[in-house]
Order: C-alpha cells, then structure tokens, then sequence
C-alpha cells in the first residue's frame, strides 16, 4: 500500500478542559476524496488547525506523504503544499480579485524582490488570468476582495487554493453560504480537482458530502466515530445517533425529518 | 479623457516643479524663511512616511519612530564632533546606526500586534531616550551635540556644503525624493504587495506561504532606515543632535502627521506633515496653544475621513472624473442625430 497523503498519530489537542481532538489515528489514502464529518464541536475544524499549523498539538504527531510536519509554522506547512481554505471566508479585502491571487502565486514560489514592479510578471498574469476564468470571477477581477458576495468569496478562496498548485486541499465548508447555484459550480470544480489533487474536506451539507466523496470519516467529541464508504457510513446506526439525537429525542427527529 | 491616474500625474510633476523652483519663487513671494521651512517639512515627512510605511502598509502602529530618528541623528553628531568623520562616514554611521537598532528592537517588536506592538515600541524608545538624557558624556543630554558641518564634497576649488542654503535645499530635496521613490517601488513590488496581504488578514498570509514574522521584521527595519535618514538629514540641517527629539511625544506627532495626512497612500505623510508644519509655523507666534488647532483637525479627520486628507481627494477624484465621463456620455448621446 502507498503512503498516505496525510496520516495523524495520537494527536491530541485540549482546550482547559476541553479535549477538542482526543488521541486522533486517522490515516487519509492518497487519490480518493475523504470526507469528515460530524456535529458542531466535533473538533474538525481543530484538526485542520493542527494541520495546517495554526494550532500546536498537545501531544501526537502529523504526517505529510511520510514526513513528520508536527510543530512546523503556517507558512511552512504552507510551503509543502497543503493548502486550505478557512471556514469563516478568508480573503485580502482591500487588494483587488486579481492581486489576490497574484499575491497568494508569489507567496509560495518566489522569492519577494523588493524593487521590480509587481504588475510586470508575466508568468504570473498568465496564471491569474487563467484560475480567474476557472473560477469564473474574470468581470470581477478589478474589484475590491472586501466588496464581493459571500459565494463569490469563497469561490476566490478556491482560486487561491488553485493557483498555489497545492498537492493537498483541506476546504473547511466550502459551499457554506452558498446559493445553490454556487454549490452546485463549487461542487462541480472539487470533482475536477480531484483528479489531480488530494483533497480533504469538511462539509455539513450531506447532500454534497454523498455526492463527491470516496471515503468519509465521522468525528464527534474528538474522536473518530466511524469511517467508511459512504454507503457504510450512511447505513451506520451510530452515526445517526450522532447527528440526529436517540429516539427518545422524538421531537428532534421530527424537526429534522421536516427541515 | 482624462483619468484620475492622468490628474494625479499631472500634479505630482507641478508639486515636484515647484518644490525645484521653490528656493527662488517662495523668496520671492514670501521670504527666505520659508524655503527653510519647506525644508524642514520634507525631513519630517520622510519621517512620517516611516510611521506610515508600518501602520498604512503592514498594519503595525509604531509610537517610537523618534527612536531611530534619534539614533540617525545621534550617529551624524557623534561621528562628527566625537569621531571626527567627514560627511558621507558621518551620515552613514547615522542611518547605519538606525537599521541596527530597528533590527535589533524589531526582533522583539514584530513579534507582537495591534495594542501590544504600540506599547512596546514606546518602550524600548523610553529606555534609550533616558538612557541618551543620562548618558551625558557621549550625547549631551538634553543639551544635545552642536558641530560644525564638514563640507559634502570638495573637487578641487567647488566645494559643496550645507552652508549654502541653496545646496543644503537641493540635498534635502534630492535625498527625501530618492527615499520616497525607494518606498513608491517596494510598495509597488511583490514584497509590499505580500505587506499590504499580511496587514489586511495576516492568519490567511500565513497560510498561504508567508513568513509573516520575516515579513514584518523586514518592514520594520525598512521603516527604521527611513526614520533614520530623517533624523540624519535632521541632525544636518540643525548642527546638532539632542536627546530630546528621541522622546515619544515626537513619534506621536509622526503618527497624527501620517493619519491626518492618509495612512496607506504615498503622499499622505507628505500632506499631513506640511499641513500642521504650517500651521505651526504660522499661529505658534501669535498664539501658544496651536496644539488644540492640530488636535481637534486631527479628531475631525479621524472621524469624517477615516483614510486621511489624500484618501479623502483620491475618493474625491474618482467620483468627480466618473461624474464627467457620465455627463460627457449623456452630451454624445443628445448630440446623436
């Protein structure tokens, strides 16, 4: 068996009291779109966190491709490759579409030079040329990231992802907020993206989760609840006792049944 | 047609025309006095621009930019009086002097942000200027360093020296306007374009591959070497060097300078800074609290134009030059048989 693309060891982070990730095995196979899911305070979005470096684990260990990337900074991680999306829509609000693509293409594979103009690079242009067609924001391209719609927000996130060439993609919700309209582009974009790149991704709109991914695993407290295809997962008694509360919760079910 | 970037053009080249022509029209108009004053205003506006190049393009707010205006200052007088040196070593070692200790107190400094990064820059500026004031054997104290100027350049009977108010004019004018151009293009290039990324989100700068504490340490120190040809040039211009311009209430004014003027524009430090340097220069004699002047214009400024004077016209402009196309193409269409 290949290596995974991402593989944790007994990776734990705690809160004061609060054991957001509790002693976490997962190991993520390259080449399939892997899913997580589970209720609010699961501790999905802390895992991301622990990848991607924005928080330091408490104890345990992350594996990039077989390489120990415990405690590296953001922008190291960065560097390697893994690039991620935020859940709240992370942006440049005051550069333009275009400049923030163009800063996010220069962030990772050049170094900064300090005096040539930024406008003159044509490599560069090409490439937010292209993602800004991908991304279908090309009549946006001059406008302020801070003046633009949320789903339009994150489908420049997405771009951002892109143009960064990233070998692994960690979307926290990507189409949170999202017309259905703009899920079902973002949706249609994560399947193409798959092809070349491994992604990851966090997502409580269960009609997509079923639809994109390849194997799903189900965090709640912490912890790993079940992993699976999503066939299994879907059939599992357990994890609908996660999501919609025991039976005895009758109304619950009830509103969920409705919603 | 014309285009907000065509009349920002077209009045950067009078501003620049009139600041070359200014040592013989404005004695001609007013009195020498004020080339004098131009003068000083253009070191201070660099000085500003130090403040701004922080809070306008990466988001930090220094309150102790004096420090390493001190610090150039302190290095031209020291060098001179104490060393020796001529006036290239002498300015040298003040600006040099200035990038080591922006580096050194960036170190620390960059590490923090917002509340925290004010605070601790007010502090390592209060411990050199008490350190300076008791250090009076090396500075002076508050009585500072007085010297005299050595000539600029001697090529065999020409000789150029700040003693000609002409040449001390054009020597200020030519370093300030290379300082500003270096800013103009390090704003312009990949590096102040990742700045202005890390001072509008700094977390998603961070994932996308930035090193965010190099970053802003590189900033710092660039402000620093700004701060520090200020305070250089500062030390020229007045023959001396005192431990008092090294105190915060000098950043402060710096700071007031940059926000009135517009923070994040290139030319806002240079408008606030001429705008209450003539102000004080014109009510200071008549009046002695020209302080409330400059405090209740800064308040209003904050609160109605929260992005200074320059962002305020740039705005201006922008709509004015939209109204015109709008106005031109409603004419075309009339005039259409």
């Amino acid at each position: 068996m290949s290596e995974p693309v991402l593989r944790t060891e007994n990776l734990t982070k705690r809160f004061g009291g609060l054991i957001a990730v509790n002693n976490l095995n997962l190991s993520i196979p390259s080449g399939r779109l892997h899913a997580i899911i589970g209720p609010n305070g699961a501790g999905k979005t802390t895992f991301f966190n622990l990848v991607s470096g924005l928080l330091a684990a408490d104890s345990g260990r992350v594996f990039f491709k077989g390489r120990d990337i415990t405690g590296l900074k953001p922008h190291e991680v960065s560097r390697l490759g893994i690039k991620r999306t935020m859940q709240i829509k992370s942006v440049f609000p005051q550069l333009t579409v275009a400049e923030n693509l163009w800063v996010t293409r220069h962030a990772t594979n050049q170094t900064l030079h300090p005096f040539r103009s930024a406008a003159r690079d044509p490599e560069t242009r090409e490439r937010v040329e292209l993602t800004l067609e991908q991304i279908g924001l090309r009549a946006l391209a001059h406008r302020s990231a801070g003046t633009l719609s949320y789903g339009d927000i994150a489908l420049l996130e997405m771009g951002m992802a892109l143009i960064s060439d990233p070998q692994l993609l960690l979307l926290d919700e990507p189409t949170c907020g999202m017309s259905p309209a703009e899920t079902e582009r973002a949706v249609e974009k994560i399947k193409q993206l798959t092809r070349k790149i491994d992604i990851v991704i966090i997502e409580h709109d269960m009609s997509v989760v079923f639809e994109i991914a390849e194997d799903i695993t189900v965090m709640t407290q912490g912890e790993i609840l079940a992993s699976g295809s999503p066939d299994e997962i879907s059939g599992d008694e357990r994890v609908r006792e996660a999501y919609l509360g025991r039976p005895e919760d009758e109304d619950y079910v009830e509103e969920v049944a409705h919603a | 047609m014309i285009t907000p970037h065509i009349i920002s053009r077209a009045m950067l080249i009078a501003f620049v025309a009139f600041l070359i022509a200014a040592p013989w029209l404005i004695p001609a108009i007013l009195n020498g006095f004020w080339v004098s004053v131009i003068a000083e205003i253009m070191i201070w506006s660099l000085f500003a621009a130090s403040v701004n190049l922080l809070f306008g393009y990466v988001g930090l707010l220094s309150f102790g930019q004096a420090l390493y205006f001190g610090f150039g200052m302190y290095g031209v007088a020291i060098g001179i009086a104490t060393l020796g040196l001529s006036f290239w070593p002498a300015f040298g070692l003040g600006v040099f002097a200035a990038v080591a200790i922006a580096l050194l107190s960036g170190i620390f400094a960059v590490r923090l942000t917002w509340h925290y990064f004010a605070i601790i820059t007010v502090v390592f500026s209060l411990i050199f200027y008490f350190l300076a004031v008791s250090v009076k054997p090396l500075t002076g104290g508050d009585d500072g360093i007085n010297f005299t100027l050595p000539p600029v350049f001697s090529i065999g009977d020409v000789t150029g020296s700040f003693s000609d108010a002409n040449f001390q004019y054009f020597f200020i004018l030519a370093t300030v306007s290379l300082c500003f151009f270096l800013m103009h293009r390090v704003i312009q290039s990949p590096l102040g374009k990742a700045l202005v990324a890390i001072r509008d989100n700094d977390v998603r700068a961070a994932l996308i591959g930035l090193n965010v504490y190099q970053l802003r340490l590189i900033a710092f120190v660039m402000a620093g070497f700004l701060a520090g040809v200020s305070g250089a040039l500062f030390a020229f211009f007045g023959r001396y060097a005192s431990a008092s311009y090294m105190f915060y209430h000098v950043s402060g004014e710096a700071v007031v300078w940059a926000i009135v003027g517009g923070v994040g524009t290139l030319f806002g430090p240079i408008v606030g800074t001429t705008l209450f340097i003539v102000i004080r220069e014109l009510v200071s004699t008549h009046w002695e609290h020209h302080a409330l002047i400059v405090g209740v214009m800064a308040i209003l400024v904050v609160i109605l134009a929260p992005k200074g004077l320059v962002g305020l016209w740039n705005e201006g402009l922008v709509r004015w030059c939209a109204r015109a196309e709008a106005t031109s193409a409603r004419t075309d269409l009339q005039t259409e048989p």
